[in-house]
Protein backbone atom coordinates (compact mmCIF):
# COMPACT_ATOMS: atom_id res chain seq x y z
CA UNK A 1 0.00 0.00 0.00
CA UNK A 2 1.49 3.32 -1.06
CA UNK A 3 0.12 6.87 -1.15
CA UNK A 4 -1.64 6.23 -4.42
CA UNK A 5 -3.38 3.21 -2.89
CA UNK A 6 -4.59 5.30 0.04
CA UNK A 7 -5.93 7.91 -2.35
CA UNK A 8 -7.73 5.25 -4.38
CA UNK A 9 -9.24 3.56 -1.31
CA UNK A 10 -10.51 6.91 -0.07
CA UNK A 11 -12.41 7.38 -3.30
CA UNK A 12 -13.56 3.85 -3.89
CA UNK A 13 -17.08 4.39 -2.56
CA UNK A 14 -17.56 7.36 -4.87
CA UNK A 15 -16.10 5.29 -7.69
CA UNK A 16 -18.49 2.38 -7.10
CA UNK A 17 -21.42 4.77 -6.71
CA UNK A 18 -20.59 6.20 -10.13
CA UNK A 19 -20.13 9.66 -8.67
CA UNK A 20 -16.63 10.52 -9.95
CA UNK A 21 -15.76 12.49 -13.05
CA UNK A 22 -14.97 10.26 -16.00
CA UNK A 23 -11.23 11.09 -15.93
CA UNK A 24 -10.79 10.35 -12.22
CA UNK A 25 -12.90 7.24 -12.53
CA UNK A 26 -10.68 5.97 -15.33
CA UNK A 27 -7.53 6.58 -13.27
CA UNK A 28 -8.98 4.55 -10.43
CA UNK A 29 -10.00 1.80 -12.79
CA UNK A 30 -6.45 1.63 -14.15
CA UNK A 31 -5.04 1.49 -10.63
CA UNK A 32 -7.42 -1.32 -9.66
CA UNK A 33 -6.44 -3.32 -12.72
CA UNK A 34 -2.79 -3.12 -11.68
CA UNK A 35 -3.07 -3.36 -7.88
CA UNK A 36 -4.27 -6.59 -6.29
CA UNK A 37 -4.82 -5.34 -2.73
CA UNK A 38 -6.85 -2.32 -3.90
CA UNK A 39 -8.83 -4.51 -6.29
CA UNK A 40 -9.65 -6.82 -3.38
CA UNK A 41 -10.90 -3.93 -1.26
CA UNK A 42 -12.93 -2.49 -4.10
CA UNK A 43 -14.46 -5.84 -5.00
CA UNK A 44 -15.51 -6.38 -1.40
CA UNK A 45 -17.14 -2.96 -1.19
CA UNK A 46 -18.98 -3.75 -4.43
CA UNK A 47 -20.20 -7.05 -2.96
CA UNK A 48 -21.53 -5.22 0.09
CA UNK A 49 -23.53 -2.86 -2.12
CA UNK A 50 -24.91 -5.83 -4.02
CA UNK A 51 -25.77 -7.63 -0.77
CA UNK A 52 -27.79 -4.69 0.51
CA UNK A 53 -29.54 -4.25 -2.84
CA UNK A 54 -30.43 -7.92 -3.24
CA UNK A 55 -31.56 -8.58 0.32
CA UNK A 56 -33.25 -5.32 1.24
CA UNK A 57 -35.23 -4.59 -1.88
CA UNK A 58 -36.77 -7.97 -2.55
CA UNK A 59 -39.86 -7.92 -0.30
CA UNK A 60 -43.05 -8.73 -2.15
CA UNK A 61 -45.84 -6.24 -1.63
CA UNK A 62 -48.98 -8.03 -0.42
CA UNK A 63 -51.36 -8.77 -3.29
CA UNK A 64 -54.20 -6.76 -1.77
CA UNK A 65 -52.18 -3.55 -1.42
CA UNK A 66 -52.53 -2.43 -5.05
CA UNK A 67 -56.31 -2.81 -4.88
CA UNK A 68 -56.41 -1.06 -1.52
CA UNK A 69 -54.53 1.90 -2.97
CA UNK A 70 -56.65 1.95 -6.13
CA UNK A 71 -59.82 2.21 -4.11
CA UNK A 72 -58.32 4.86 -1.81
CA UNK A 73 -57.42 6.87 -4.93
CA UNK A 74 -60.96 6.49 -6.24
CA UNK A 75 -62.20 8.23 -3.11
CA UNK A 76 -59.25 10.36 -2.03
CA UNK A 77 -61.38 12.64 0.16
CA UNK A 78 -61.63 9.98 2.86
CA UNK B 1 -40.97 19.23 -5.82
CA UNK B 2 -44.03 18.45 -3.73
CA UNK B 3 -46.86 20.93 -3.94
CA UNK B 4 -49.63 20.69 -1.40
CA UNK B 5 -52.85 20.74 -3.34
CA UNK B 6 -55.93 20.10 -1.27
CA UNK B 7 -58.15 18.92 -4.05
CA UNK B 8 -57.44 15.76 -6.01
CA UNK B 9 -57.07 16.07 -9.78
CA UNK B 10 -60.47 16.12 -11.50
CA UNK B 11 -58.92 15.68 -14.91
CA UNK B 12 -59.45 12.04 -15.99
CA UNK B 13 -56.32 12.16 -18.13
CA UNK B 14 -54.28 13.19 -15.09
CA UNK B 15 -55.75 10.34 -13.07
CA UNK B 16 -54.99 7.88 -15.88
CA UNK B 17 -51.43 9.17 -16.13
CA UNK B 18 -50.96 8.83 -12.36
CA UNK B 19 -52.21 5.26 -12.42
CA UNK B 20 -50.10 4.40 -15.43
CA UNK B 21 -46.85 6.00 -14.21
CA UNK B 22 -46.98 5.96 -10.41
CA UNK B 23 -48.68 2.68 -9.52
CA UNK B 24 -45.98 0.48 -11.11
CA UNK B 25 -43.55 1.89 -8.52
CA UNK B 26 -45.54 0.17 -5.76
CA UNK B 27 -43.27 -2.89 -5.23
CA UNK B 28 -40.18 -0.73 -4.74
CA UNK B 29 -41.96 1.80 -2.56
CA UNK B 30 -43.34 -1.00 -0.40
CA UNK B 31 -39.90 -2.56 0.13
CA UNK B 32 -38.52 0.86 1.07
CA UNK B 33 -41.47 1.50 3.40
CA UNK B 34 -40.84 -1.81 5.11
CA UNK B 35 -37.23 -0.83 5.82
CA UNK B 36 -38.40 2.52 7.19
CA UNK B 37 -41.30 1.33 9.36
CA UNK B 38 -39.89 -2.14 10.11
CA UNK B 39 -43.29 -3.81 10.00
CA UNK B 40 -45.70 -4.81 7.22
CA UNK B 41 -48.87 -3.16 8.60
CA UNK B 42 -47.21 0.26 8.99
CA UNK B 43 -45.47 -0.17 5.63
CA UNK B 44 -48.83 -0.67 3.91
CA UNK B 45 -50.32 2.37 5.63
CA UNK B 46 -47.26 4.47 4.79
CA UNK B 47 -47.33 3.51 1.10
CA UNK B 48 -51.05 4.19 0.86
CA UNK B 49 -50.71 7.58 2.55
CA UNK B 50 -47.79 8.48 0.27
CA UNK B 51 -49.83 7.55 -2.82
CA UNK B 52 -52.77 9.65 -1.64
CA UNK B 53 -50.54 12.65 -1.02
CA UNK B 54 -48.83 12.16 -4.37
CA UNK B 55 -52.19 11.94 -6.13
CA UNK B 56 -53.42 15.12 -4.48
CA UNK B 57 -50.28 16.94 -5.55
CA UNK B 58 -49.93 15.32 -8.96
CA UNK B 59 -51.11 18.38 -10.90
CA UNK B 60 -47.99 20.11 -9.54
CA UNK B 61 -45.68 17.42 -10.89
CA UNK B 62 -44.03 18.29 -14.20
CA UNK B 63 -44.42 15.47 -16.67
CA UNK B 64 -41.11 14.19 -17.96
CA UNK B 65 -39.21 15.04 -14.76
CA UNK B 66 -38.11 12.39 -12.27
CA UNK B 67 -41.29 10.70 -11.02
CA UNK B 68 -39.40 8.04 -9.05
CA UNK B 69 -37.47 10.65 -7.09
CA UNK B 70 -40.67 12.66 -6.58
CA UNK B 71 -42.47 9.62 -5.18
CA UNK B 72 -39.58 8.76 -2.85
CA UNK B 73 -39.50 12.31 -1.61
CA UNK B 74 -43.17 12.06 -0.73
CA UNK B 75 -42.66 8.63 0.86
CA UNK B 76 -39.77 9.78 3.06
CA UNK B 77 -41.56 13.02 4.01
CA UNK B 78 -44.70 11.10 4.90
CA UNK B 79 -42.64 8.74 7.00
CA UNK B 80 -40.89 11.57 8.81
CA UNK B 81 -44.14 13.43 9.48
CA UNK B 82 -46.43 10.56 10.34
CA UNK B 83 -44.46 7.60 11.61
CA UNK B 84 -41.30 8.87 13.19
CA UNK B 85 -43.28 10.36 16.05
CA UNK B 86 -44.04 6.88 17.29
CA UNK B 87 -40.41 5.86 17.41
CA UNK B 88 -37.78 7.23 19.69
CA UNK B 89 -34.34 6.48 18.39
CA UNK B 90 -30.82 7.86 18.00
CA UNK B 91 -30.29 10.56 15.40
CA UNK B 92 -26.73 9.63 14.53
CA UNK B 93 -24.57 6.53 14.31
CA UNK B 94 -22.10 5.74 17.07
CA UNK B 95 -19.22 5.14 14.73
CA UNK B 96 -16.18 6.68 16.41
CA UNK B 97 -14.68 3.26 16.93
CA UNK B 98 -15.61 1.88 13.50
CA UNK B 99 -12.64 2.17 11.20
CA UNK B 100 -12.85 2.05 7.41
CA UNK B 101 -12.83 -1.47 5.97
CA UNK B 102 -14.18 -2.78 9.27
CA UNK B 103 -15.72 -5.96 7.93
CA UNK B 104 -13.13 -6.60 5.23
CA UNK B 105 -10.27 -6.45 7.72
CA UNK B 106 -12.04 -8.68 10.25
CA UNK B 107 -12.90 -11.32 7.70
CA UNK B 108 -9.27 -11.27 6.58
CA UNK B 109 -8.04 -11.58 10.18
CA UNK B 110 -10.39 -14.54 10.67
CA UNK B 111 -8.64 -16.42 7.94
CA UNK B 112 -11.22 -15.88 5.19
CA UNK B 113 -9.39 -15.95 1.87
CA UNK B 114 -10.05 -12.95 -0.35
CA UNK B 115 -11.82 -15.19 -2.85
CA UNK B 116 -14.15 -16.56 -0.14
CA UNK B 117 -15.47 -13.27 1.24
CA UNK B 118 -18.39 -13.24 -1.16
CA UNK B 119 -19.31 -16.70 0.03
CA UNK B 120 -19.44 -15.57 3.66
CA UNK B 121 -21.62 -12.61 2.71
CA UNK B 122 -23.94 -14.88 0.75
CA UNK B 123 -24.45 -17.08 3.81
CA UNK B 124 -25.84 -14.20 5.89
CA UNK B 125 -29.63 -14.70 6.02
CA UNK B 126 -31.81 -12.06 4.30
CA UNK B 127 -33.46 -11.00 7.52
CA UNK B 128 -30.10 -10.33 9.19
CA UNK B 129 -29.10 -7.97 6.38
CA UNK B 130 -32.51 -6.31 6.63
CA UNK B 131 -32.23 -5.95 10.44
CA UNK B 132 -28.74 -4.47 10.03
CA UNK B 133 -30.07 -1.80 7.67
CA UNK B 134 -33.16 -1.19 9.79
CA UNK B 135 -30.98 -0.64 12.86
CA UNK B 136 -29.36 2.44 11.30
CA UNK B 137 -30.67 5.83 12.46
CA UNK B 138 -33.25 6.95 9.92
CA UNK B 139 -31.23 9.65 8.12
CA UNK B 140 -28.44 7.14 7.51
CA UNK B 141 -30.85 4.34 6.70
CA UNK B 142 -32.64 6.43 4.07
CA UNK B 143 -29.34 7.44 2.44
CA UNK B 144 -28.10 3.83 2.18
CA UNK B 145 -31.51 2.60 1.04
CA UNK B 146 -31.79 5.24 -1.67
CA UNK B 147 -28.22 4.70 -2.91
CA UNK B 148 -27.71 0.96 -2.63
CA UNK B 149 -31.21 -0.48 -2.94
CA UNK B 150 -32.83 2.07 -5.23
CA UNK B 151 -29.71 3.18 -7.11
CA UNK B 152 -30.35 6.92 -6.89
CA UNK B 153 -27.49 9.33 -7.63
CA UNK B 154 -26.20 11.52 -4.80
CA UNK B 155 -27.82 14.59 -6.35
CA UNK B 156 -31.19 12.84 -6.41
CA UNK B 157 -30.79 11.66 -2.81
CA UNK B 158 -29.93 15.20 -1.77
CA UNK B 159 -33.16 16.41 -3.38
CA UNK B 160 -35.27 13.59 -1.97
CA UNK B 161 -34.01 14.12 1.59
CA UNK B 162 -33.60 17.89 1.20
CA UNK B 163 -30.03 17.89 2.51
CA UNK B 164 -26.72 19.03 0.92
CA UNK B 165 -24.75 16.51 -1.17
CA UNK B 166 -21.97 16.58 1.44
CA UNK B 167 -24.45 15.33 4.02
CA UNK B 168 -25.51 12.53 1.68
CA UNK B 169 -21.89 11.46 1.24
CA UNK B 170 -21.18 11.56 4.95
CA UNK B 171 -24.34 9.61 5.82
CA UNK B 172 -23.53 7.00 3.20
CA UNK B 173 -19.97 6.53 4.38
CA UNK B 174 -20.87 6.38 8.06
CA UNK B 175 -24.05 4.38 7.49
CA UNK B 176 -22.17 1.78 5.48
CA UNK B 177 -19.52 1.49 8.19
CA UNK B 178 -22.18 0.95 10.86
CA UNK B 179 -23.79 -1.62 8.58
CA UNK B 180 -20.48 -3.48 8.32
CA UNK B 181 -20.22 -3.60 12.09
CA UNK B 182 -23.73 -5.05 12.39
CA UNK B 183 -22.97 -7.60 9.67
CA UNK B 184 -19.77 -8.61 11.44
CA UNK B 185 -21.78 -9.27 14.62
CA UNK B 186 -24.11 -11.47 12.59
CA UNK B 187 -21.21 -13.32 11.01
CA UNK B 188 -19.78 -14.02 14.47
CA UNK B 189 -23.08 -14.99 16.08
CA UNK B 190 -23.97 -17.36 13.28
CA UNK B 191 -20.53 -18.90 13.28
CA UNK B 192 -19.90 -18.09 9.62
CA UNK B 193 -16.17 -17.70 10.32
CA UNK B 194 -13.91 -20.12 12.15
CA UNK B 195 -12.40 -17.68 14.60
Amino acid sequence: MNDECLKVLEQVELFLDGELEAGVSLEIQHHLEACGPCAGHSEFQRQLKTLVRDRCGCDQAPAHLLERIRSALADPSR
Amino acid sequence: MEREARTPPEDPALRARFERDALPLLPHLYAAALRLTRNPADAEDLVQEAYLRAFRGFSGFTEGTNLRAWMYRILTNTFINAYRKKQREPVTVQDEEIEDWYLYDRLGASGVESSAEAEVLQRIPDEDVQRALEALPEGFRMAVLLADVEGFAYKEIAEILDVPIGTVMSRLHRGRKALQKALWETVRERGLVER
